[in-house]
């Protein structure tokens, strides 16, 4: 019988089974990454003597190159849409509704349905004979089907965009929420006009919600695999999607581990070099 | 007393009902669709019921999953992927002895390489068919298509081909005439399909990934050629698409042999693995390939025995006629299988 604990006893045994989790779930494993991306495949075996092949493979190649800016471009255009289209949503849910618990269940009615089936909606939206084709043709807009609708970067974009919405409301809506109405007042007391008050005084103090709303969306984005490979076509392809054919088709996992390590470390210097830049942007703003 | 004699007949029922249920230990790793009971009638009439199946979606995936420990005691590869199974350890050689219908096997299906090498037999094949370029008769003449065509303009955006290197590069080797040497292509033969490739990626609408897709992009006019197995044909036929592969000498098509083999951890009594395959490759499991699925089958007394207005129809009268001249998809030679899966990701995104 222990009558006796220590608060950092305590703190200890309740963040046991999380650093459990994390060790046995995300260490372990990206420690297999590395230890795998200093090796390499030959044929059906893997020789394990430590070599730096694979990063020399990957670093010199135009297409890796090529396809990690493309995924970074495309996560990113993604992150800005869907903020952008966020914002007035989670402005309008925290401050001009009386329903906003109805508003919010709303808003995540589409993650009722399983992300491959939105994907596959979005292909039967935009596809040759799809929803947009056959009404444009059927108002007489246009005679032979468009065919830049899918299988592009345009379609990745607007189907990530579509599918990561609720990602980027919820946080902006709490930040929103958490302002202190008073505030508002005060700016408007000292003369500030409509558009003053929401720049000098909103949009600052919900610069946390956003910067959350922008790595939620674009750190998975950049890795997404299933959207390109279903509407993205030839020239949508994203790096995940060349990594997935190293553990799958080429049979190489060492390269495969090399290119996942690379475009972790892509993603982490753009969104560290992101969260730098809003937060001195937003002291600016103050 | 009565009791325990009550308890006794019980156990005994029980015993004999889970005997009975679990006539098979057999497990099948397949492509989703081969559980059809009328491949393999013969053993669940010996054994009482079908073998247990668990799928996979393309050879990769199986080779993956196999290597990476999964259990089961036969599997349903094709001929491109043997000579790497047996490398990589997954497969072990069959005991053609044991094979009932081992005999009465098609001659030039039964010699593909890829079945029998290294001086063992590695598979037991099953069905084939043709890979050829389908295309939309209506909007297409049959002087105009030709696999070099596919490289004009005028099918910009109306070509399909799949997401699959070693078809893809069956496809190039054709197109580019360097066809016999498909296994072992020299450095400039190689570059001269991927030279072919490059020249019709800029009219891919998609490298598609499931026949599924394709057969709906033929049919609605959303591309006029694909590259693509007998399936697709039949399915548009069967929809009333004016649609075929294109055939005749010197034209390209390549033949694709698929079949069973026994893995090397398999645990199931060979006895039962063996009544399988013999089941598999009977006539009459032949003639319901045939017959309902439109493939043609690896026993040549199949053919024979099935309905001969759908063998005309099919084309398979003459199955010699549809493997002539036709590459056949052997294994490639490991290093040149890597080269061809890297420089296809290059070509598909425009390098």
């Amino acid at each position: 019988m222990i009558t006796l604990r220590s608060e950092a006893s305590q703190g200890m045994a309740l963040s046991a089974p999380a650093t459990l989790y994390v060790g046995l779930l995300v260490a372990a494993p990206l420690g297999i990454l590395v230890v795998y991306s200093f090796w390499t495949q030959t044929y059906v075996s893997i020789d394990r003597t430590f070599t730096w092949e694979n990063y020399r493979l990957a670093v010199e190649d135009p297409l890796v190159r090529h396809l990690l800016i493309r995924s970074v471009w495309i996560a990113g255009l993604v992150t800005a849409a869907t903020v952008a289209l966020a914002y007035p949503i989670a402005y309008f849910i925290a401050f001009r509704t009386r329903h906003k618990t109805l508003w919010l269940l709303l808003i995540t009615i589409p993650f009722w349905t399983s992300y491959l089936l939105r994907v596959f909606s979005w292909k039967l939206i935009l596809g040759f004979n799809g929803v947009l084709n056959s009404a444009l043709m059927t108002v007489g807009l246009i005679e032979e089907p468009l065919t830049f609708l899918l299988y592009n970067e345009v379609a990745v974009v607007l189907t990530l965009a579509h599918a990561w919405a609720p990602f980027a409301i919820m946080p902006i809506y709490v930040s929103l929420q958490k302002i202190d109405r008073s505030l508002l007042e005060a700016a408007t007391d000292l003369g500030c006009s409509k558009l003053e008050r929401f720049v000098r005084v909103t949009l600052p103090l919900t610069v946390p919600g956003i910067i959350a709303a922008c790595l939620i969306i674009f750190i998975p984005t950049v890795g997404d695999y299933v959207t390109p490979a279903l509407v993205g076509g030839s020239d949508g392809k994203m790096i995940a999607n060349l990594i997935q054919v190293q553990f799958g088709a080429a049979n190489n996992w060492p390269l495969g581990a090399t290119l996942s390590l690379m475009a972790m470390l892509a993603v982490g210097l753009v969104a560290g070099c992101f969260v730098l830049l809003s937060n001195l942007l937003a002291r600016r703003i103050r | 007393m009565t009791y325990k004699a009550l308890t006794l007949t019980a156990a005994a029922c029980l015993v004999a009902g889970i005997a009975n249920a679990e006539g098979s230990d057999l497990t099948v790793f397949d492509w989703s669709g081969y559980e059809d009971p009328g491949f393999f009638g013969a053993y669940v009439e010996k054994h009482g019921s079908a073998p247990t199946y668990s799928y996979f979606g393309s050879q990769e995936e199986a080779f993956t999953k196999l290597q990476s420990g999964f259990e089961a005691d036969l599997a349903h590869p094709c001929t491109d992927a043997t000579r790497k199974w047996a490398a990589a350890g997954l497969i072990q050689p069959i005991d053609t002895s044991k094979l009932d219908n081992w005999e009465a096997m098609l001659p030039t299906i039964k010699e593909v390489d890829g079945i029998t090498f290294d001086g063992e037999t590695w598979m037991v094949p099953f069905e084939w068919g043709n890979t050829g370029l389908i295309y939309r008769t209506d909007e297409v003449s049959e002087d105009e298509i030709s696999l070099q065509a596919l490289t004009k303009p005028e099918f910009q955006g109306k070509v399909a081909i799949p997401d699959a290197a070693s078809s893809a590069y069956a496809m190039a080797a054709l197109g580019a005439g360097v066809a016999d040497n498909y296994t072992n292509m020299s450095d400039e033969e190689f570059k001269k399909a991927s030279d072919y490739l490059r020249a019709v990626h800029p009219n891919v609408r998609f490298y598609w990934s499931d026949a599924g897709q394709l057969d709906q992009a033929l049919a609605s006019g959303e591309v006029l050629a694909g590259w693509a197995w007998n399936q697709t044909e039949l399915n548009l036929i069967w929809n009333e698409v004016p649609a075929q592969m294109m055939r005749g000498e010197g034209k390209g098509i390549a033949t694709w042999v698929c079949g069973y083999v026994h893995l090397s951890n398999a645990d199931a009594p060979e006895e039962q693995v063996y009544d399988m395959l013999n089941a598999l490759t009977q006539p009459d499991s032949g003639k319901y390939i045939i017959e309902s699925w439109g493939y043609p089958h690896s026993n040549s007394e199949a053919f024979e025995i099935s309905d001969q207005e759908l063998i005309k129809t099919y084309g398979f009268d003459d199955p010699k006629a549809l493997f002539d001249n036709s590459l056949f998809f052997d294994a490639v030679e490991p290093e040149l299988e890597a080269k061809m899966l890297q420089e296809f990701e290059r070509i598909k995104s425009g390098f």
